[in-house]
């Protein structure tokens, strides 16, 4: 009988993966488990968040610092890839620390992870809502604001924070309630 | 930002998981094993922080080899019982 590793396309996960973060095959990891810590993991990455998403206002935080060339490149530079390194690293221990529930599908979890995993979605739905009417508020407003100026600013980090939001609210949402993971 | 952590108060549904469990000796994990769930939702069960569905219930009740009204109940069970 041939033990294929099912791959859940929709989802993003496969089924090995998905069951070695259920069970304790990855016991190096529990430090992650307590809430206290799953708090302070979920705090860090809205912190990276919201730093890589300043980042598509570099252009103008950097005239408001008044840096040389040299020194904006390599701050921008080092910076950048800290930023981003950081908060895709933190994505993926969010997802060790939540048992990977945040993103599997109904097959692998019982009926009180299902319900966890639901109820966690829902509260993500109103979380990037609000998150996303803050951006398009910052849009509007933005030209008005000096430290906000559209020209010379890149808005790529922008769309790069808030698909990394997207990704893993659910999972930050589920760090943050549970109590037992 | 902090979300408000309000938790919709269900119904309370009281168990004797636990005691039925210890006494026969099983562990969580094999209880849960056998229930075809998570072993820590064997703990909330137990703990009485989360109700069951029926379907469970029902395949609690027969890994234990208890009838469901024996094993939950809407009022707290007497103890001893």
């Amino acid at each position: 009988m041939s033990k294929k590793n099912k791959i859940y396309w929709f989802e993003g996960v496969t089924e090995k993966g998905v069951k070695s973060l259920l069970t304790e095959e990855n016991s190096k990891y529990r430090w992650l488990r307590p809430q206290r810590n799953r708090r302070i993991l979920v705090a860090l990455m809205a912190f990276g968040l919201i730093a890589v998403a300043m980042g598509s206002y570099w252009p103008t935080l950097k005239t408001n610092m008044n840096l040389s060339n040299g020194a904006e490149i390599v701050i921008y530079s080092v910076t950048a890839i800290f930023v981003i390194f950081a908060v895709l690293v933190g994505y993926l221990f969010l997802r060790i620390s939540v048992r990977g529930i945040g993103d599997a599908p109904n097959e692998l979890l019982d009926e009180r992870q299902i319900k966890v995993r639901d109820t966690s979605f829902r509260y993500a739905y109103y979380a990037m809502g609000y998150v996303v009417l803050g951006l398009l508020l910052l849009m509007l407003i933005g030209p008005d604001l000096k430290m906000f100026q559209p020209k010379g600013n890149d808005g790529s980090y922008l769309v790069i924070a808030t698909l990394f939001a997207f990704s893993s609210m659910p999972s930050m949402v589920l760090a943050w309630r549970e109590r037992d993971i | 930002m902090l979300l408000p952590m309000s938790r919709n108060p269900e119904e309370p549904v009281y168990n004797r998981i636990e005691e039925v469990r210890a006494a026969l000796g099983i562990s969580r994990q094999d209880l849960a094993d056998k229930a075809g769930v998570h072993y820590q939702t064997i703990g909330y069960l137990e703990r009485e922080e989360y109700s069951p569905s029926l379907v469970l219930a029902l395949r609690l009740a027969k890994s234990l080899n208890q009838e469901v009204s024996e094993l939950f109940s809407l009022t707290p069970f007497k103890k001893g019982k």
